[in-house]
C-alpha cells in the first residue's frame, strides 16, 4: 500500500474515532496531544490544551499540593503519547490537520495554484505558536494569581487559548453542533475573543485552501510536541552522504521545512515544525537517504523502485530480478 | 562564390576526416567478440556519422527538432511541446579548427567543435534544428549565443550560480517557464497537464533503465567497458527517449546473464579505475580505450554526459502543471555537480558515494584544455581523494589523437602504482 494513501487511511479513522468515538463508548482520555476538541459531545479522547490551561488558573500555592499532583499526571501522559508517536499525532491523527489536507485536495482538484511562504516570512513565522503558547500558559496563571501586584485578569479569561481556537467552532459542527457558531456578547472580553475566532475560522477555510497546513504553522501544540522531538519513538533519519539535494523533499514537504533537504551532517531530521507525514521520504529517489524508524527498527525507507512506483510506474517487469 | 565552394571543399574534407575517425573506433570494437550484442543498437547512431549524421537522430518528419547543450535544458518540456530534442555536445576533433575562426584559443575544444559543427555542414541535425537552447553555464557557453545565431535560431538560458538561494531558485523557475513558452511557439503545441505528465513518465522510464544499468555495472567481475557504458548514454543525446529505453532494456537483459554466468570483458584482478571531470563526447574516447587497452576497466564515470545524465528524477507532488514545472526547474537545478556552482558539496559527496559503490582503486581526472570550471575545482577534488586515501591522477588534454601514446605511458604507471598498492595491502 502507498504510504499516502495509509495515511489517508490512518487520518480517517482517527478523525472518525477522535469525533464519534464516544458513541462507540471509546474514551481515550483527555490528554491527548491532538486537536480532539473537547467541545465535540461524542469526542473519542480530548485535546491536551485545554485540560492544561484549566489546570494552570489556580494559586501558585496549590500547586504544592494536590493541584500540583495532578499537573504533573496530566503531563506525564501527555509525554507518554508524544514519545510514543511523536509529531505523528500532527501528521497522521489530529482531525483538523485532516481538515486541511483535505481542503488541499480540494484546491489540486480545481487546479488552483498552491500558494509559499517566503523563506524570511517562513523563519519568522516559527516564533508565532511559542507566543499563543505562551500566552496560554501565562494567561491563565493569571486568572488565579497576581503578577507583581498587578490586577488579576478576570474570569472571561479562562481557557483563553480555545476562546480563540477555530477548531472549537469547526470540528463540533461534524457532530451537527453549530451552536459554537456565534459571538459572545455577555461581555467585552467575550465578545473581542469570539470575533477573533470567527475572524480566524474564515482565515482557517481561505489559508488551508491555498496553503498545505496553514494553521499548523502556529499551532501551539506543534511547538509543545517539538519537545520531544529527539527522544521520540518514532523518528525521521538522514543519511547525508546519499543525499544529492534534489529539493524533492522540501518542495512536497507541506510544512515547508527547508533543513530536510539543505542538511548534510545532522541525521535526526524531526524539526520544530515536522509533522512527521512521511511525504518527504515518500519522494525522495535515492536509497536510503531518508529513513523513518520506530524504536531504531526502519519502518518506511525512501528507494528507488518505491519512489517510481508511487510515482504511477508499475515497474515489476523491470525490476533487477539477480539482485546484482 | 569562390568562399562558399571553400567552405564546402572544408566540409567535404571534415566529414572524409570524421568518417575515418568513426571507422578506426568501430573497426576494433566490431572484431570484439566480448562485447554484449545488443551494444549494435547503439553503435549504429554513431556510424551513421560518417555519412553526415543522417538518420541519427530518431524523429517524425513533421516533429520539431530541439538542439540543446549541457544538462540544464528541460528535455520532459520539448518532449510535451511535441518536439525532440538533441544534445549538440561535440567531442570532434575534426571540427575544432572550424570552431577556432570563431573562438579564441584558450576555448575549450568542446565549444570550438559544437561552434564547427553549427556553421559548417557536416553532421545535418545541427543545422535542421528549428531551436537550439544553451544554458550559460560556462563563460564559453554564455557566449555561444551570439557567435552561432547567424546559423540556427537560439535561445538563452541564464544560469544562477549559487543554487542555494531562494532568488536564484525563483530565476532559475522563471527561466524554465520561458523556455517552456518558447518551445510552444516553436512548436505550436501546448505543453498541459497531461501532456507533462506524459514527457515526465516517459523519462522516468529511461530513468528506471539507466539504474539498472548502473546497479548492474556495480557487479564484479565487470561485465561491461566504461567505453561501451559512455556510448549509450551518449546515444540518449540522439535517440528519441522511448525507443532508447527499449534499446536499454533489452541490454540490461543480456547484461544481467552475463552477471548469471559471470563472463567479464575484463582479466580477473583488472585495475578498477573511475574517471572524472570534464565530459567526454563520442569520438573522443581516447582515454577510455586506452584504460581498456591497457587491460585496465573503467568501473565508473561522474560526467554530465553519463552518469550524471539520466540520475535525478522529478518528483511529481500534486501533479499541477506549476507543481510539475517547479519540480522539473528543482532537478536540474539543485542535484547538479556542474562546477559552474559556487559549492562543491553534492560532486564531493557523489564521488565519494561513487569510488564506494563501485570499488574504484583509482580516480582519473580529466580535464579539457580551457575548461576552467573542472579545472578551478582540481585541488578541491585532489584534497578530498588523498584524505580518502584514493590515488588520483590528473590529465589535461585536447580532442587531438596526438598525445595517445603520452597518455598511454602516463596511464599505465598510475595503474602499476595501483596494482602495488593492492599487493602492499594484502601483504
Amino acid at each position: 500500500m502507498k504510504v499516502y494513501r495509509l495515511r489517508i487511511a490512518v487520518q480517517a479513522i482517527s478523525f472518525i474515532i477522535l469525533i464519534y468515538g464516544g458513541l462507540f463508548y471509546i474514551d481515550m482520555g483527555n490528554r491527548m496531544p491532538t486537536f480532539s476538541c473537547a467541545y465535540v459531545d461524542d469526542r473519542g479522547g480530548g485535546c491536551f490544551l485545554i485540560g492544561f490551561q484549566h489546570m494552570l488558573s489556580r494559586p501558585f500555592g496549590e500547586f504544592l499540593g494536590d493541584a500540583g499532583i495532578r499537573l504533573l499526571k496530566a503531563m506525564g501522559i501527555f509525554a507518554l503519547w508524544s514519545i510514543v508517536l511523536n509529531k505523528a499525532w500532527c501528521g497522521w491523527i489530529c482531525p483538523f490537520g485532516f481538515l486541511q489536507d483535505m481542503l488541499s485536495k480540494i484546491r489540486s482538484f480545481f487546479d488552483v495554484d498552491l500558494s509559499r511562504f517566503g523563506w524570511i516570512t517562513r523563519t519568522r513565522y516559527k516564533s508565532v505558536k511559542y507566543i499563543f503558547l505562551v500566552l496560554l500558559i501565562l494567561i491563565p496563571l493569571g486568572i488565579a494569581n497576581s503578577f507583581f501586584g498587578l490586577e488579576k485578569i478576570p474570569r472571561d479569561w479562562s481557557v483563553p487559548f480555545c476562546q480563540i481556537c477555530p477548531a472549537r467552532v469547526i470540528l463540533p459542527v461534524f457532530n451537527g453542533d453549530f451552536s459554537q457558531i456565534h459571538i459572545d456578547f455577555s461581555s467585552n472580553t467575550t465578545m473581542v475573543l469570539t470575533t477573533i475566532v470567527m475572524v480566524l475560522v474564515a482565515l482557517f477555510f481561505t489559508t488551508a485552501f491555498v496553503k498545505r497546513r496553514f494553521f499548523c504553522s502556529y499551532c501551539p501544540m506543534l511547538a509543545l510536541l517539538s519537545l520531544f522531538d529527539k527522544i521520540g519513538l518514532l523518528s525521521l533519519k538522514k543519511n547525508g552522504q546519499r543525499c544529492t539535494r534534489c529539493g524533492n523533499c522540501s518542495r512536497a514537504c507541506p510544512m515547508e521545512i527547508r533543513e530536510i533537504e539543505e542538511e548534510k551532517v545532522l541525521t535526526n531530521l524531526v524539526t520544530q515544525d515536522c509533522t512527521l507525514c512521511l511525504r518527504c521520504v515518500e519522494v525522495c529517489p535515492e536509497d536510503k537517504a531518508l529513513e523513518t524508524r520506530f524504536c531504531g527498527i526502519p519502518i518506511f525507507t525512501a528507494s528507488q523502485q518505491g519512489f517510481l512506483k508511487r510515482q504511477g510506474l508499475d515497474e515489476e517487469s523491470h525490476t533487477n530480478k539477480n539482485g546484482a | 562564390m569562390d568562399k562558399q565552394e571553400k567552405r564546402k571543399r572544408l566540409a567535404k574534407k571534415i566529414q572524409l576526416n570524421l568518417a575515418m575517425t568513426v571507422g578506426e573506433i568501430f573497426d576494433p570494437i566490431d572484431e570484439d567478440t566480448t562485447r554484449p550484442k545488443k551494444m549494435a543498437y547503439f553503435d549504429r547512431i554513431f556510424k551513421t556519422f560518417t555519412q553526415g549524421g543522417e538518420g541519427a537522430v530518431n524523429r517524425k518528419k513533421t516533429q520539431k527538432l530541439i538542439g540543446t547543450y549541457c544538462l540544464f535544458v528541460p528535455e520532459e518540456i520539448i518532449y510535451a511541446a511535441g518536439g525532440q530534442p538533441v544534445r549538440l555536445c561535440a567531442g570532434a576533433y575534426e571540427s575544432v579548427e572550424v570552431g577556432e575562426e570563431f573562438l579564441p584559443d584558450s576555448a575549450c575544444p568542446m565549444v570550438k567543435s559544437e561552434v564547427g559543427f553549427t556553421t559548417l555542414p557536416v553532421l545535418s541535425f545541427y543545422q535542421q534544428c528549428d531551436l537550439v537552447a544553451i544554458p550559460a553555464s560556462c563563460d564559453w557557453k554564455a557566449k555561444m549565443a551570439e557567435i552561432i545565431h547567424d546559423y540556427v535560431p537560439v535561445v538563452m538560458l541564464d544560469m544562477p550560480k549559487v543554487k542555494e538561494g531562494e532568488a536564484s531558485r525563483a530565476f532559475w523557475l522563471s527561466e524554465v517557464k520561458r523556455f517552456t513558452k518558447e518551445v510552444e511557439k516553436v512548436t505550436g503545441m501546448r505543453v498541459t497537464r497531461s501532456r507533462l505528465r506524459g514527457a515526465i513518465q516517459m523519462i522516468q522510464k529511461a530513468q528506471v533503465q539507466f539504474r539498472r544499468f548502473h546497479e548492474i555495472r556495480k557487479a564484479e567481475p565487470p561485465v561491461i567497458h566504461g567505453r561501451d557504458a559512455l556510448e549509450v548514454l551518449n546515444a540518449y543525446f540522439y535517440d528519441h527517449v522511448e525507443s532508447w529505453t527499449a534499446a536499454m532494456a533489452t541490454l540490461n537483459d543480456e547484461l544481467e546473464e552475463r552477471v548469471n554466468n559471470r563472463e567479464s570483458v575484463a582479466k580477473p584482478m583488472a585495475t578498477r579505475l573511475l574517471i572524472t571531470g570534464s565530459p567526454m563526447v563520442f569520438p573522443n574516447w581516447k582515454i577510455p580505450t586506452v584504460i581498456e587497452e591497457l587491460g585496465g576497466v573503467m568501473v565508473a564515470d561522474e560526467f554530465c554526459t553519463s552518469n550524471r545524465y539520466l540520475h535525478d528524477k522529478v518528483a511529481v507532488d500534486e501533479g499541477l502543471l506549476s507543481d510539475m514545472l517547479h519540480a522539473i526547474a528543482d532537478r536540474y537545478l539543485l542535484p547538479s555537480c556542474c562546477p559552474i556552482f559556487s559549492t562543491t558539496i553534492d560532486r564531493r559527496d557523489r564521488l565519494l558515494q561513487l569510488i564506494k559503490d563501485y570499488r574504484a582503486e583509482g580516480v582519473i581526472y580529466h580535464i579539457l584544455k580551457g575548461c576552467h570550471p573542472y579545472d578551478v575545482e582540481t585541488r578541491i577534488i585532489e584534497k578530498l581523494l588523498q584524505d580518502n586515501g584514493v590515488p588520483m591522477l590528473k590529465i589535461e588534454t585536447d580532442y587531438s589523437p596526438q598525445d595517445v601514446e603520452q597518455l598511454r605511458t602516463r596511464i599505465e604507471a598510475f595503474m602499476e602504482t595501483l596494482k602495488g598498492q593492492r599487493h602492499k595491502e594484502k601483504s
